[in-house]
Formats: structure tokens, C-alpha cells, sequence
């Protein structure tokens, strides 16, 4: 008795943790098959030529490509400012629904259209507005601000004028997508601890900082990994607004080696690229966590 | 050390809810005072509006004489405790207590006594370098007083704040409390729905119903000179019995006519009763002043329906007709259910309302 | 009294000035897309013979005919010169071939139906009267029907992109809410991986699988098939159901369950009868959330549909490949955008407490 009982509850125990580990098989199945399957074959195939053999060559051909500077240049500037104007402007938004007024919840649900609007829509929509002869021009005539000779040309402007466009497109889109994961965690946080700071001596500004977005951390940490990773990864709204090569980024060479030039040497240097972006993003969300210190938040939370 | 003013204070929140309808009240210096009350009667709301976390619809708030109505939490000279005690869970207790020091720009080495001081006095001196997930309830209310004391603050507000913790501990707390607020001087509102919690505590007592004040007094005052039914029944464990009468003056007597008893009474000790001749009236009496009696002069006498045993007394209900009538008898007592048992009432402590005004109606043999 | 007044006046003063600046950031919000819906019931003639163009739509057309020694000559009112212009054919006859080919271009062209028979009863009125003016009613879904005439296949496309968010909600959603539940009410090793696993899967980009997806999909006979794109975009949702379930799950306290199994269910009994109810609305807005992921997507699409496109991919080469008018590519893309924007309105309730409980 003394000596079958342990072994009887130890084996329902092995059964139960068993549980979760059940739970997770399909997610861990499918992701060797149709994620890492592929990204090695991705990272193999970027080291090779058409014909098989082994080879550097497609990486040295990007190195040595200017566009490739180019690319990175934009795409880094892209991230650094849209990132940030979203974050504030977000994080703003974010702020005042939070005081629930009246109406909040309607203002909310307009704030969000834009995060369901579909990437060729946003396109569209911008692409018929920005055009010389656009609604934005159209707009700006009929309201009496310009008149017909002194039109705005949106779209032909030099490389910082579209990159300014681009971020203030992609801030319209995306700024609803981190102020709902922002809100959520603001709602977390409840009134109470913010209410305490002001009882004990905070200014509205003073309990913003060393209360709400302390407490707001991890949120805050979330959302901005999430955009930082596709930031990165910025083409489409480009492509549609000025097509191939006019902005160059990062991704919009890869689609454009894929999918333009068709012969299969530039795939493979897609490939590369890719393994590159792939390098870029990961070194970036991995530098981003260290300086915002999230990793030492994690080791004090495994000491208790 | 302050005294505290309200004048004709409402909130209303939304065209049908009214958070406060009328608040009137003067809080003296070093004064204790407790906010007393069912559920939604506006305790909350009035305190949130003294703090100044809410607007006021109407009216006016004076600290010290000054008008404090308009201006920010922070200018106003309070601290408060919350009822969830919200302490923030990303500083360390040290950092929780220090906060408003700090931003007072309060020397460092002054912060840091201070602080040592406070926690001491609440008995955490030893946790100051812990954060607050890592403490028991108890000592995280610990923590949301001696943030709130650190202040030395004119007024300090307790929302409910021993409602968290388990029974033990709130009587001990409530103790300390007392004890703290003896050596701190500091005039205090403290809110509660605990009726032994404000009885124990409060230098007075404030009553309130639907968002207005029914009731301003000692702990005395509302036991035993209840304003009206409405305390009466709600102050003691358990509440005041009821009884309606009807009354008649006989010569130099009074005789209260219910349907199970008759009371007489000398009409000089009772002359305001005078009035109700031949009305109906309420007589209220509280459980502890209904005693058994087994000689014939018992008042009624009648079956036991329940009892439960308390330890050091035991409660005894009774259905006279359909209303249940409850009793405190000594646990030496032997009582058991079915039992017929003549009772008598304390004719000193007997309360008289108005049947329809439900108020009290004073009589001269009030203690 | 004084200070109640200042109080009022202060609050109200606020007050004003918050929906002010609400109104300043809807303004920015709506702006644009109330052209995007503008621009989709105008006509051709609306959107490129007037300037500066019209902000909204009209809802008829307004025409002159007159007469001289030519011909006929047709008018259209343009609201830019405020005058009538001309329109068509330099001149015409009233021979029925003339009549019916004028019918055509002002269907075409000013989107508006009119009748060979009233255009004849008009050009009676002109023999009399030298001229004659009137007013056409606008068909306004007119660009809608036309998108999916003249745009080849976007019918059929239509029906592959609901097929794919229809598979990819079924498959993220078993498999993600498998794993979001084990992520909400165990520990195991690798929990952390899991909740990272969002992020990772994101790290790589999704274009960059599609060479090396086309060789597994054909292999496994899914290449250009709906199925083969809903998989490839489950990859993405997963993860993010992974994350929203485990949300809502996290939401529903464990004692309900504990509750359930006390009054003698199993734990799959308490699961199947006290958690998952009260999780279906989470669910369902979990499940409409990854349908407007892939009904939106075009990027994986693009590179792994050849025959068979899904909606996006149609509107995207419409518009990056100019095949059509701008007012036919809006109508393409408001079609596509309704759906997701009422789905948007369905689960707004939900969104924030979709996003609450999980940080990385
Ligand atoms: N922010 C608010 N909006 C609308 N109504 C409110 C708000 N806060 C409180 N109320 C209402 O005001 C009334 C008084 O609430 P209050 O919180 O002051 O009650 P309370 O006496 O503290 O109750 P409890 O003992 O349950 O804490 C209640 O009817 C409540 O529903
Ligand atoms: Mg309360």
C-alpha cells in the first residue's frame, strides 16, 4: 500500500503534465512544417546558384549592389521616425479614450476602421488622393486654399518628401493598431494607483511618468517590438504609391527580385536579402528589449 | 490637525443617480469621525470629492476655513487610504512611502528618517526594500498607511481600508488605527459598513442613507438616542425589535396596547406620548433590553423559535405573530427551541417613533 | 454661487475644448477614407473631365441636346465649369444605330440608364424646340457592377479569398485555441518560447517563405489552391490566436472550471460546459479577427496565387498594373473593405479585452 500509492499518483501526475505539452503538439507540428521547413530551405537556397552549387555569390552581389545601401537607409529612417510618431500619437490616443467621455466607445470603433482597412484600400484611397489630380488637390481648390497653377505635387517630390509621405500614411494606418494594445493595457492598470498619485502630490505629467508608464512597461514593450518587426518590413504601401525602385526599402527589393525579374538567379538573391532582413529584424527586437531593460524585469520576476 | 467644513455638498453623476444629494457637516480638530451606511448611500463619493477625485455638482468643501472645493488633490493637504489600498506595484514599499516626499523635494536624508519613522510606527520598518507583490494583505495595508501618514497630512481619509483583511486582523488593525490617530493628532474621516468597526472607533458617527445624512453623533448618541427607525434598525447586531402600539392616556397613566401585550407606563415620565393619544405609534427595543422573566409580572410570554449561541451570550428569536423578535440572553441561561418563556422590557430604554414620520420622538426618561 | 459658476463655466470650457480635439482626430480619421467611398459612385466623366474633381458624388446626371445644320449635339452639365460641355459624339443622327450607341456612352461615361425611346422622345422635343435640357438619374453601384465585369475573374476571386479566411479562421483557431489554453492554465517548459513565438514567426519575411512554400504546397498538391494559401497564412494567425485566446482565457477565472469539475464533471466536462460558453464570445471575435487578417492580406497572396487570385491580389494588380480607372479600383476596394470594417464594428466590444492579457 505504502509503496504502490506514490507510484499510482506519480503516474497520473506524469499523465497530467503531459497535458499542456498535448495541447501545444499541433502549433509545434505546424510550425516545423510550414515555418521552419521553410526558412531553412530559405537559408540554404541563399547560399547557392541556380545550378545547385555553393556559393556567396548572391550575398557579395547584394553587398556590392548601391541600391542595397539605398534600402537600408530608407528603411532605417522609415522605422526610426514612423515609430516613433506612431508610439506618441498613439500612446496620446490611447490616453484620452481612457477617460471615457461620452462617446468613447463610438470614437474608439472610428479610430479602429483604419486597422481594417485592407493594405490595397489604404493604397487605393491614397494613391487616388495624392495623384496631382487627386481628392487631396481637389480638396485643398474647392476649400480655396490653392488654385489650379499652384497644385501640389505629392508624389514627385525627392526621396525625403516621399519618405515623409510613407510615414505619415503608415502612421494613419497603424496608429489605431498600437493605440488598441496600449488602451488594453491601460485598462489594466485601473484608476486607483493613478488616483493615489495625485492624491499624494503628482501633477497630472509627474503621475504620467513615474506611474502610468512604468506600470505600462510590458504593454508598451509589446506593441513596440510588433511594430518595430514590421516596420522593418514596409514595401506595399510604396509599391503602390510610386511602384518599384522609386523608394527602394528592404522588403520591396526582396518582392521586386521574387516576383519583377522572374529569372531564377534573382530569386535566390531575394533569398539572401531576405536572410539579411531576417538578421536585421531579429538584432534589432533583441537590441530593443536589452535597452528597454525588459530582459532584467524577467530574471527579478524568476527570483521570487 | 485641521478642521473640515462641508456645506450643502451634492454629486450627481447622471440625470437619475445621484452620488451625494446633501452633505452637511463640520469635522472639529483631531476629530475621529466615521461614515456609516448601507451599500451606494454615498460614503465613497463623498470622500472622493474631499480628496478632490470628484468634481462637486454643488456646494462647497473648507479646510482649515479655506475653500478647497476647486483646487487639486495634491494642494489640498489630505492623504488617503484606499479601500484596495493601491499601492503601486512597481516601486518598493521604501519608494511607495516616499513618493510624495520626493516630490516635496524633501531632503534625502530627511526622506529616508521619515520614512524609517512612518514604518515603524506601522510596524513594517523591516520591508521597506521589498516590493509590494511580494507581501501578505496585511502588511500591504501597512504599506497604504504609512504612505498616507509620511505626509503628515491636515486630514486623513480611510476608505474602508480594513475591509480586505481577515477578521482578526481588522480588529487588531482597528487598535492600531485608534492608537495611530491618538499620537498623530490627525482629523480623520474614515468609511466603513462595519458597525462595530465605527462604533469602536468614531468620536462620532455619520449616518447616511440615499446620499444624505441622517444622522450626526457619538457612538452613544446613535445607539441610544437613534434619530429615527431607519438607524435605529441599522445600528446593533442584532437590530432594534419593533413594535407597533396603539396608545391611550388613562388619568396619570399611559397604556401602549400591542396584540400580545400591554404596557402602562407613568405618563410624567412620558408626557410627549401625550400627543398620540389614541394614535398608533412604534416602541423599539433593543435585544439586549428584552429579559427573560419567569415570575408572573413577565410582559408576554412565548415560544422560542431559534437560538443561537454567541459564546458569551446567546441571541433568542421569537415569532410574536408574524414578526420576528430577537433577544439577548445570558449564555448561563439554559433556552431551547419550543421552549414557552415569559419576557419583560426594560422600560428605561424604550425608543418611541412617529408611525408615519418614522422619527424619534424625544421623552424625558431618555439617558 | 460665484464659484459654482466659474466651476460650470471651467467644466464646460474643457468639455468643449476635448471634443474639439476629438473632432480634429476624427476629421484626420475620416477624411480620407470618405474619399476612398466618394470616389467609388463617380462616374469617369465625374472623376476625370471635371477639376477641380467633385468631393461628393452626384446623384443624377444633367444633359443638353441641341441642333444645328451638323446634327444633334450633346451636353453635359459640369459642375466645375458650371457650365455645359460637350459630351460624346461631336454630332449624331437620330438613326436607331446613333440612338443606341448614345444610350452606350452615357451609360459608360456618366453612368446614368436612359432609354432609346427617351432619347428619341428627346430629339423630338429639339426638332421642335431647338433644345431641349434633362436630367438622368445615376445608377451609383454602377462601378461595382463594373468591376466585376470588366476585371477578370474577380468574381471567382471573391469566392477564393472567402474560401482562405474561411479555412485559415477553422485551422488557427483549433490550433492557436489549443495552444492558448494551455498557455492560460498550465506551466510547461517552453511557455515563454510560445508566447515569443508571435514574434518570430514574424522575424522572417512572410514573402520570403513563399519560394520555398510554392515547392512544399505543390508537392503536397496545394500550389495555386485556396487551401495551400489559408495554410501559409495560418502561420500568422496561429501565433496571434495563440495570444488572444490565452486572453481570453486568462479572463475566465479557473475556479468556474475547478466549480464544474467539484460538481462531478472531468475537466474536459467543465472545459466543454462552463469555459468554452463563456469564452465564445472572445472566440467568435478571435475568429473574425483572423478572418479580416487574411481576407486583407495580398502580400503571400501575390507571389503564391497564379490562376486562382484571391480578392486583394485582383484589386492590388488593378491598381499597381493600371488596368483600370481609379473609381473602378475604389469600388474594387470598398467591397473589399466593407466586410472587414463590419466585422471591425462586430468585435469592437471584445478587441480590448482580446489584447489585455498577454505581454511579451
Ligand atoms: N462614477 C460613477 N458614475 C455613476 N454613478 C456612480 C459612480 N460612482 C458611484 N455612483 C453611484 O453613486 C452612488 C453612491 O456610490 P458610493 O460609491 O459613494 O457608495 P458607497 O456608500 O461608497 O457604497 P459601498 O459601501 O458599497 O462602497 C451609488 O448609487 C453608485 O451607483
Ligand atoms: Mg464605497
Amino acid at each position: 500500500m505504502r509503496i504502490t500509492k506514490p507510484q499510482l499518483s506519480l503516474s497520473r501526475d506524469n499523465r497530467k503534465k503531459m497535458v499542456p505539452y498535448l495541447l501545444i503538439a499541433p502549433v509545434i507540428i505546424y510550425y516545423t512544417i510550414f515555418w521552419l521547413f521553410p526558412v531553412l530551405n530559405a537559408i540554404v537556397e541563399s547560399f547557392r546558384d541556380v545550378d545547385g552549387i555553393w556559393t556567396l555569390g548572391n550575398y557579395i552581389y547584394i553587398f556590392k549592389d548601391p541600391v542595397f545601401y539605398t534600402a537600408l537607409f530608407d528603411t532605417a529612417f522609415l522605422v526610426i521616425f514612423s515609430v516613433t510618431i506612431e508610439f506618441v500619437l498613439a500612446f496620446g490616443l490611447a490616453l484620452l479614450i481612457n477617460t471615457k467621455f461620452k462617446g468613447s466607445s463610438i470614437f474608439l470603433f472610428l479610430a479602429m476602421i483604419p486597422m481594417a482597412l485592407p493594405a490595397v484600400a489604404v493604397g487605393a484611397m491614397w494613391s487616388s488622393g495624392l495623384a496631382t489630380r487627386g481628392w487631396l488637390n481637389s480638396f485643398l481648390m474647392h476649400a480655396g486654399i490653392i488654385d489650379d497653377a499652384s497644385k501640389i505635387l505629392f508624389l514627385a517630390g525627392g526621396e525625403m518628401s516621399r519618405l515623409w509621405l510613407i510615414i505619415i500614411i503608415d502612421a494613419w494606418t497603424v496608429i489605431p493598431f498600437v493605440m488598441i494594445i496600449l488602451l488594453a493595457g491601460l485598462q489594466g492598470i485601473g484608476a486607483d494607483v493613478r488616483e493615489a498619485g495625485y492624491i499624494f502630490g503628482g501633477t497630472k505629467f509627474q503621475v504620467l511618468r513615474k506611474i502610468t508608464i512604468p506600470m505600462l512597461k510590458p504593454t508598451i514593450t509589446t506593441a513596440m517590438i510588433l511594430r518595430i518587426i514590421s516596420a522593418i518590413q514596409i514595401w506595399l504601401i510604396i509599391v503602390m504609391l510610386f511602384g518599384f525602385n522609386r523608394l527602394p526599402t528592404l522588403l520591396e527589393q526582396i518582392v521586386l527580385n521574387y516576383d519583377e525579374l522572374g529569372a531564377a538567379s534573382f530569386e535566390r538573391i531575394g533569398l539572401a536579402l531576405s536572410v539579411i532582413v531576417a538578421i536585421i529584424v531579429s538584432a534589432t527586437a533583441i537590441l530593443y528589449l536589452k535597452v528597454s531593460g525588459s530582459f532584467e524585469k524577467k530574471k527579478e520576476q524568476e527570483v521570487e | 490637525m485641521a478642521t473640515l467644513e462641508l456645506v450643502d455638498l451634492a454629486k450627481r453623476f447622471s440625470k437619475k443617480v445621484w452620488g451625494v444629494r446633501k452633505m452637511d457637516l463640520d469635522v472639529n480638530e483631531k476629530e475621529f469621525i466615521v461614515l456609516l451606511g448601507p451599500s451606494g448611500c454615498g460614503k465613497t463619493t463623498t470622500m472622493r470629492m474631499v480628496a478632490g477625485l470628484e468634481e462637486v455638482t454643488r456646494g462647497t468643501i473648507h479646510l482649515d476655513g479655506k475653500d478647497i472645493t476647486d483646487i487639486p488633490p495634491r494642494d489640498r493637504g489630505i492623504s488617503m487610504v484606499f479601500q484596495n489600498y493601491a499601492i503601486w506595484p512597481h516601486m518598493t514599499v521604501f519608494d511607495n512611502i516616499a513618493f510624495s516626499l520626493k516630490l516635496k523635494k524633501m531632503p534625502k536624508a530627511e526622506i529616508r528618517q521619515r520614512v524609517q519613522e512612518t514604518a515603524d510606527m506601522v510596524k513594517i520598518g523591516e520591508l521597506l526594500k521589498r516590493l509590494p507583490g511580494q507581501l501578505s494583505g496585511g502588511q500591504q495595508q501597512r504599506v497604504a498607511l504609512a504612505r498616507a501618514l509620511a505626509v503628515k497630512p491636515k486630514l486623513f481619509l480611510m476608505d474602508e481600508p480594513l475591509s480586505n483583511l481577515d477578521a482578526k486582523l481588522r480588529v487588531v488593525m482597528r487598535t492600531e488605527l485608534k492608537a495611530i490617530h491618538q499620537q498623530t493628532e490627525a482629523t480623520s474621516i474614515f468609511v466603513t459598513h462595519d458597525q462595530s468597526e465605527a462604533m469602536s472607533m468614531a468620536d462620532r458617527i455619520v449616518i447616511m442613507k440615499d446620499g444624505e445624512i441622517i444622522q450626526i453623533g457619538t457612538p452613544d448618541d446613535v445607539y441610544f438616542r437613534s434619530a429615527n427607525m431607519f438607524v435605529a434598525g441599522f445600528i446593533g447586531t442584532p437590530p432594534t425589535n419593533f413594535f407597533n402600539i396603539r396608545c391611550s392616556v388613562d388619568g396619570e397613566e399611559i397604556s401602549l396596547k400591542h396584540s400580545n401585550f400591554k404596557l402602562v407606563l407613568p405618563l410624567k415620565d412620558f408626557s410627549e406620548l401625550d400627543a398620540y393619544n389614541g394614535k398608533e405609534l412604534v416602541v423599539g427595543v433593543r435585544p439586549e433590553d428584552i429579559a427573560v422573566d419567569s415570575s408572573d409580572k413577565a410582559l408576554f410570554t412565548n415560544k422560542v423559535l431559534v437560538v443561537e449561541p454567541q459564546g458569551s451570550h446567546q441571541v433568542v428569536a421569537l415569532k410574536l405573530n408574524d414578526a420576528i423578535v430577537k433577544t439577548i440572553v445570558s449564555a448561563d441561561q439554559s433556552v431551547k427551541p419550543g421552549d414557552s418563556i415569559g419576557f419583560n422590557f426594560n422600560l428605561k430604554r424604550l425608543h418611541f417613533f412617529n408611525m408615519e414620520t418614522e422619527n424619534r420622538i424625544k421623552t424625558a426618561s431618555e439617558i | 454661487m460665484n464659484s459654482a459658476l466659474q466651476r460650470q463655466l471651467r467644466r464646460s470650457a474643457k468639455r468643449t475644448s476635448l471634443y474639439i480635439v476629438l473632432v480634429g482626430i476624427l476629421f484626420i480619421i475620416i477624411f480620407p477614407i470618405f474619399f476612398l467611398f466618394s470616389f467609388s459612385f463617380m462616374s469617369d466623366y465625374e472623376t476625370y473631365s471635371e477639376w477641380p474633381k467633385p468631393l461628393v458624388p452626384s446623384f443624377k446626371a444633367d444633359f443638353k441636346i441641341d441642333k444645328d445644320t451638323e446634327g444633334y449635339h450633346l451636353y453635359i452639365f459640369n459642375k466645375s465649369e458650371n457650365d455645359f460641355m460637350p459630351f460624346g459624339p461631336l454630332f449624331f443622327s437620330n438613326s436607331e444605330k446613333d440612338v443606341s450607341n448614345l444610350r452606350k456612352f452615357i451609360k459608360l461615361q456618366a453612368n446614368s440608364k436612359i432609354t432609346d425611346q427617351k432619347i428619341e422622345e428627346y430629339l423630338r422635343i429639339v426638332d421642335k424646340e431647338s433644345k431641349v435640357e434633362f436630367s438622368v438619374r445615376k445608377d451609383l453601384l454602377a462601378n461595382y457592377i463594373l468591376f466585376f465585369q470588366v476585371i477578370n475573374g474577380a468574381a471567382r476571386a471573391v469566392l477564393n479569398s472567402l474560401m482562405v479566411a474561411g479555412a485559415t479562421v477553422v485551422i488557427a483557431l483549433t490550433i492557436g485555441g489549443m495552444g492558448g489554453y494551455a498557455f492560460a492554465r498550465y506551466f510547461f517548459k517552453g511557455k515563454n518560447l510560445l508566447k515569443l513565438s508571435v514574434l518570430f514567426v514574424r522575424m522572417f519575411p512572410a514573402v520570403s517563405l513563399a519560394i520555398p512554400m510554392v515547392i512544399i504546397l505543390a508537392r503536397m498538391g496545394l500550389y495555386d489552391r485556396p487551401l495551400g494559401l489559408s495554410l501559409v497564412y495560418s502561420v500568422g494567425q496561429i501565433s496571434m490566436s495563440i495570444w488572444i485566446t490565452a486572453s481570453v482565457f486568462m479572463s475566465i477565472p479557473i475556479s468556474l472550471e475547478e466549480a464544474a469539475m467539484i460538481f462531478g464533471t472531468t475537466r474536459v466536462g467543465a472545459f466543454w460546459h462552463v469555459t468554452l460558453p463563456l469564452a465564445l464570445p472572445g472566440l467568435a471575435a478571435c475568429a473574425m479577427y483572423s478572418f479580416i487578417g487574411s481576407w486583407n492580406e495580398v502580400i503571400a497572396a501575390v507571389v503564391l496565387t497564379q490562376f486562382n487570385p484571391t480578392f486583394p491580389v485582383v484589386v492590388y494588380k488593378a491598381l499597381v498594373g493600371s488596368q483600370g480607372q481609379i473609381n473602378l479600383i475604389t469600388a474594387g476596394s470598398v467591397a473589399q473593405a466593407v466586410p472587414a470594417i463590419i466585422f471591425t464594428l462586430i468585435i469592437r466590444k471584445y478587441i480590448i479585452q482580446m489584447w489585455g492579457g498577454v505581454k511579451v
